[in-house]
């Protein structure tokens, strides 16, 4: 509490002035929106989005959205720094990836810092693909044992992303949900929603929905993560 | 061979010594060991409903009951048709003294037979007899055997009714009488077998009893009330056959790894669905659990009139501790909650579902991964898979860090389209950079000669594409950058 305190001065500057109103508004019992950014995070690894994210980061427990034009233009690479910083800690839990489109590959995840040994790639039979890999995804994320849970779905109805933010919250995971950019047109209940979309030597990512953060644009370079794998800070 | 112990932990040291304690009466106060801890303590039980003469040897309750019993104690011995003797010294303490066992232990015969009759007594041959004599005995101490035996009628030995019937003419009618005669004019007149048994009745002679084996393979069939394709009442069927596993399981401390169902129908062959788990299993809710997702996926032909459940072999199960912190908690044990939800995965989606990936050290993008099963992360002693060594890493991480790869490789090289000596993928490509050369694998068969491009698409994707250095110098898509 104590240590939200400066924050919380500075988004309210213009009421700050009188020390006693500060005092007043650090109050527990008082509850403004923004604190709602108050949740724990993950570094998301590129200091301009971390500022742009509520909390300053990818929350630890809730789903986002993260809604690509096409496949591939960058949304894996957007996540990629804070699973490595995920699946390399001591303790960590899996990080599942309900059925990818293609294959991940093996050495360029290894290379980006991501612990194999807690990789878990879950995939689900053809003939019931789209119903299996939901059912696998709201379980993987429910059931605490996953720090964090990939998956890639062209349609869900809000009422399943609904049950999978619940899911997200109960097994303290963050899901990771890739859509096609379409799907931004349908209301979501995902805590996060962002739109990606390529720029030269990197991406675009525009915050469609951020529950207590800023929304708008801002470019990132690849450049940046390029060097060290991982490419945390 | 020990002093009796006393243990009061609570009374505080400077309080006046309380009187003599007396000699432990009929049972022991709850939890506290106040007898010879060496001597062995029997229980014996008697199902009086079994009395009558049995087609089978060791009639099927009792031989259920002594497996029900094995999780009191693993010293079980039957004496058949209508007797099981437990030897419950060490267990005292764990079930709450006498009385805590005896109420358990009626607990689960009830479950079996309509009424039993258990007595504690320090000879195996005493508790029987106590127990068919319908006496409650609760004796725990040799130095009193013989007097709480005295009243007890002969017949509770199961000796031949025409000795008993002599006996009876000379008086003698309790077994106390019996213990009162010259012990050489009994041996002459009814036999040095009969002494015997008074011997072994009073503990002047060894019993040596025969350990009870349980079976070592759990099969169990039972038979639907009515024909029924309802899933519903198939796992309702289920269930008492998987709590009767779960307690064959826990008494060994054991788990399976395999579990076999079958469904029997009238006409049709019945139907088999197999359950493979990745870590030894004894509890039954979580194996209802996932045969019921099992079943779910299954097309019954015909409906059920009976099913059967068929065990793999019990494998050891390791044990641990439990944890301070919940799973994913700060330190908690997280695989452990990991296993519960591979299981359930695989019994969903199949056992190839689930995949781990591991590195190879090889410059060919198709063989330097392969696929790994999870069960290297869930074996015995590394509950904790980030624990391991890892896989000769830093030999394979040198090999892909040289340069950029792809996170996403297509299944197979896809062949692209060429404009004039170009490739095409929906559209003009851009190709950047320098190319990489890559040229191995002669050993294998397999081998590759490939000129290794980036290149941009329309719509802005970082593609990987390979050029073949063999004549037809076809073009190929290999991986996205994602």
């Amino acid at each position: 509490m104590l240590a939200d305190l400066p924050r919380q001065s500075a988004v309210s500057s213009p009421l700050s002035v009188d020390p006693r109103l500060e005092r007043l508004l650090a109050h527990p019992a008082l509850w403004r929106a923004g604190s709602a950014s108050r949740v724990p995070v993950w570094p998301s690894g590129f200091a301009p989005l971390d500022e742009g994210l509520p909390g300053g980061g990818w929350p630890r427990s809730g789903l986002i959205e993260i809604l690509p034009v096409r496949f591939g233009q960058g949304e894996l690479r957007l996540i990629l720094p804070a699973l490595s910083a995920i699946t390399c800690r001591t303790e960590a839990r899996w990080c599942v990836w309900v059925a990818p489109p293609l294959q991940p590959f093996a050495p360029a995840l290894a290379a980006a810092g991501i612990a194999l040994t807690r990789l878990l790639i879950v995939r689900a039979p053809q003939h019931q693909r789209r119903p299996a890999a939901l059912w696998a995804f709201e379980q993987a994320l429910g059931s605490g044992a996953c720090d964090s849970v990939l998956a890639w779905a062209k349609q869900a109805s809000a009422r399943q992303v609904r049950r999978l933010q619940l899911a997200a919250q109960r097994g303290n995971a963050l899901g990771v949900l890739f859509r096609p950019r379409e799907a931004a047109r349908e209301a979501s209940p995902a805590m996060l929603r962002v739109a990606l979309e390529p720029r030269g030597e990197g991406v675009r990512v525009t915050l469609l929905k951020s529950r207590g953060g800023a929304r708008g644009a801002l470019d990132l370079t690849w450049t940046a993560v390029r060097g060290e794998p991982g490419g945390v800070r | 061979m020990r002093a009796p112990r006393t243990i009061d932990l609570f009374a505080p040291a400077s309080l006046p010594q309380q009187a003599p304690r007396t000699p432990v009466q009929s049972v022991a106060p709850r939890g506290l060991p106040v007898h010879r801890s060496g001597e062995p303590l029997w229980l014996g039980v008697h199902l009086p409903a079994l009395a009558a003469p049995a087609a089978a040897p060791v009639p099927r309750i009792l031989q259920a009951l002594a497996t029900r019993a094995l999780r009191f104690t693993p010293r079980i011995s039957l004496a058949p048709p209508d007797g099981l003797l437990l030897e419950v010294r060490s267990s005292l303490q764990l079930f709450g003294g006498v009385q805590g066992l005896r109420a358990a232990m009626a607990g689960e015969c009830a479950q079996l037979t309509p009424s039993a009759t258990l007595a504690f007594a320090p000879t195996p041959l005493a508790a029987l007899a106590g127990a068919r004599a319908g006496r409650a005995l609760e004796v725990l101490d040799a130095a009193r055997l013989a007097g709480a035996l005295s009243t007890l009628p002969l017949t509770a030995l199961r000796w031949p009714p025409e000795l008993i019937e002599r006996l009876a003419c000379l008086g003698v009618r309790t077994i106390g009488q019996a213990l009162r005669l010259p012990r050489a004019g009994f041996a002459q007149r009814f036999g040095s077998a009969r002494l015997a048994d008074l011997d072994r009745l009073t503990g002047r002679m060894s019993d040596p009893r025969e350990r009870f084996e349980a079976p070592v393979r759990f099969r169990r069939r039972r038979e639907l009330p009515c024909e029924s394709a309802s899933h519903a009442l198939l796992a309702a069927a289920l269930r008492p056959l998987l709590d009767e596993l779960g307690r064959f399981l826990t008494a060994r401390q054991c788990g399976v790894l395999a579990l076999e169902c079958r469904l029997w129908h009238r006409h049709a062959e019945p139907t088999r669905c197999v359950l493979r788990l990745g870590a030894p299993l004894a509890d039954a809710a979580r194996l209802a659990q996932l045969l019921d997702e099992r079943l779910r996926l299954l097309a019954l032909p015909e409906p059920v009139r009976a099913c059967e459940l068929r065990a793999g072999l019990p494998v050891s199960r390791p044990m641990h501790s439990a944890g301070l912190w919940q799973p994913g908690e700060r330190g908690g044990l997280a695989a452990a909650s990991g296993v519960d939800l591979i299981e359930r995965l695989r019994a969903r989606l199949g056992q190839e579902s689930l995949e781990m990936l591991a590195l190879v050290a090889d410059h060919r993008p198709e063989a330097a991964w392969r696929v790994a099963r999870p069960e290297a992360c869930l074996d015995t002693a590394s509950a904790r898979p980030w624990e391991q060594a890892p896989q000769d890493g830093h030999r394979v991480r040198a090999l892909a860090a040289d340069a950029a790869r792809p996170l996403w490789l297509l299944p197979s090289p896809r062949l692209l389209r060429q404009r004039g000596a170009l490739p095409r993928y929906r559209g003009a490509l851009c190709l950047e950079g320098d190319p990489q050369r890559i040229e191995t694998g002669w050993w294998d068969g397999r081998d590759v000669a490939r000129d290794y491009y980036n290149a941009r698409d329309v719509h802005g994707r970082r593609l990987w594409l390979f050029r073949e250095r063999e004549p037809p110098h076809r073009w190929f898509l290999q991986g996205v950058y994602g």
